[in-house]
């Protein structure tokens, strides 16, 4: 059979996001993929050593456009290990519930996008009306629906305002009382059983070889949680699991998501429960126009909706940060790991596995 | 970990190991990057975060960074109190700036040599695909360096663009 070279994106109707697939197909099997990014590289690293540290929460936050939260939470935690400053315990209660909030947006973003493309629109509505939900009560708490710029180094810009834990309780009741539907239209379904089952399977053993991290390293059986292995914020002060499911395939990476969106939102209620009711939320910092910070490194890293963080950083003991890389959890998902799992696969699959693998455009290209 | 730094500490020469904080660093010669990332490999350290580069343009230096974790071997024990993130550097020089590629132990190495060689222009000998990455131009100076002069850049590339009628 003869083979062919295909385009897939960033105009395909497959395609979510400004990413690029050139495949070498037969038929319709895949023969060989490389992942063509930079249709969305807007240079962030090489900005943020012109500007100040305090200049940069704008930028970090538009790293990641689904969940701009985590990427915020890292770059406060890397200037707090690099100048040594301790967030009050009431901040980090509210960071944590923060961060598990942007966690379910996030997931239920995925699942609107997971679902659209297999044909599920009435899920992928719904999906979307939850998530903005989610965003209503971003709105009060921090005025903004998609970029918050909330936290900062040393804790949060403001405490919680007046009656926001009892909306909060109320928004996520409403949403966890529709999982016995999704789960009947959506997780449960044959269909997506059968689209999703024995799809972009990823073995432990090549997880492992190609530095996979998040859902896809916990569909395949491990523990493998940033936020259990090093506790930040508050998340040492509560119970809870680290969901996993054996398979590795498309069809298991969804359902740890799901199992996740209902352990995050479990987790907010005990945060809530034990977090103290009085006390800062944030420590003094020096006022950011002259704001210097000692001269050294840190590697800081935490557990986004897509998988471990990280952040290098490096100040030269000036105003601005010398260097800051991100270890982004979608670069290896989408330029390795996507690249090895599409082999064999078939054409109309390369939606499903992307999504089911999380891959975010703007993440890898930075 | 202060067993695991012994052990380093004996079979390689030239280094200087550190614990502070949860995190290893080590400093290590160039020479001896692929050993070192082999050995940790060997001893459990199977996750290669991110590969990094820093330009130290006032020592006429580069300095690579490997971050390495662990994933857990056994699901039961684990525990967050162990340190386990080791940060490995070593310095290049900044003119004519070759490296060797460490596809070989980590194979998601790939686009992170891929990405410092287009925005540092160090070139990894080995590495099967050097292509461009991100950038649509090529560029004299490799943007990331500090040399870069963005502002002057931005001046000429825009003033270049005639305007449209």
């Amino acid at each position: 059979m003869r083979e062919l070279e295909l385009y897939f994106g960033p105009q395909h109707l497959g395609m979510v996001g400004n990413f690029s697939i050139t495949l070498k197909v037969e038929g319709d099997r895949i023969k060989k993929a490389d992942a063509n990014p930079g249709y969305l590289h807007r240079g962030f690293e090489k900005l943020m050593e012109c500007r100040t540290w305090m200049q940069n929460f704008p930028l970090v936050c538009r790293i990641n456009v689904v969940e701009p939260d985590h990427i915020e939470l890292i770059y406060a935690m890397g200037v707090e290990k690099l100048s040594g400053i301790e967030v009050p315990l009431r901040g980090k209660f509210i960071r944590s519930i923060y961060c598990e909030l942007a966690r379910v947006g996030s997931h239920l973003f995925g699942l609107w996008a997971y679902s659209n493309m297999l044909g599920f629109d009435t899920v992928a509505q719904w999906a979307m009306y939850h998530r903005d939900l989610v965003l209503d009560l971003f709105e009060e708490l921090t005025g903004a629906r998609v970029y918050h710029i909330y936290l900062r180094p040393g804790g949060v810009r403001r405490d919680f305002p007046q009656g926001f834990e009892d909306k909060m309780i109320h928004t996520l009741h409403s949403i966890g009382g529709k999982v016995p539907d999704y789960n009947a239209t959506f997780f449960e379904n044959r269909l997506f059983e059968k689209r999703a089952k024995g799809v972009g399977t990823l073995t432990r053993e090549n997880a492992v070889k190609w530095g996979a991290v998040g859902h896809a390293m916990r569909a395949t059986g491990m523990q493998y949680d940033i936020r259990k292995i090093e506790p930040y914020a508050a998340y040492d002060q509560v119970e809870w699991d680290v969901p996993t499911r054996q398979d590795g395939d498309a069809y298991s990476r969804l359902l740890a998501i799901r199992d996740e969106m209902i352990e995050s939102v479990h987790m907010i209620f005990k945060l809530i429960d034990k977090m103290p009711r009085k006390g800062d939320v944030c420590t003094k910092t020096p006022n950011p126009l002259k704001w210097k910070i000692p001269a050294g490194d840190a590697y800081v890293r935490c557990e986004s909706s897509r998988g471990e963080l990280g952040l290098y950083i490096v100040s030269d003991g000036g105003d601005k940060p010398y260097r800051v890389h991100f270890r982004t959890p979608s670069y290896s998902h989408g330029l390795t790991i996507l690249e090895k799992v599409l082999v064999g696969e078939s054409i109309a699959d390369v939606g499903n596995i992307m999504i089911s693998l999380y891959v975010v455009a703007p993440e890898i290209d930075r | 970990m202060k067993t695991l730094k012994k052990k380093i500490e004996s079979s390689f020469d030239n280094i200087k190991v550190n614990i502070a904080d949860k995190t290893m660093v080590i400093l290590i010669d160039k020479n001896s990057i692929v050993s070192i990332l082999s050995f940790l490999k060997n001893m459990g350290y199977q996750h290669l975060a991110l590969i990094s580069c820093v330009d130290l343009i006032k020592e006429k230096q580069f300095e690579i960074v490997y971050i390495l974790s662990a994933y857990m071997e056994n699901d039961q024990e684990f525990t967050g109190k162990e340190t386990r993130n080791i940060i490995i550097k070593t310095r290049i020089t900044r003119d004519k700036p070759n490296f060797m590629t460490v596809m070989d132990i980590f194979e998601n190495a790939e686009p992170y040599e891929r990405e410092i060689h287009e925005l540092f222009g160090i070139n990894f000998q080995g590495h099967p695909r050097l292509t461009p990455l991100f950038l649509e131009l090529e560029y004299k100076t490799p943007p990331f360096r500090k040399d870069f002069d963005t502002r002057k850049f931005v001046n000429k590339f825009f003033e270049d663009i005639p305007a449209v009628d």
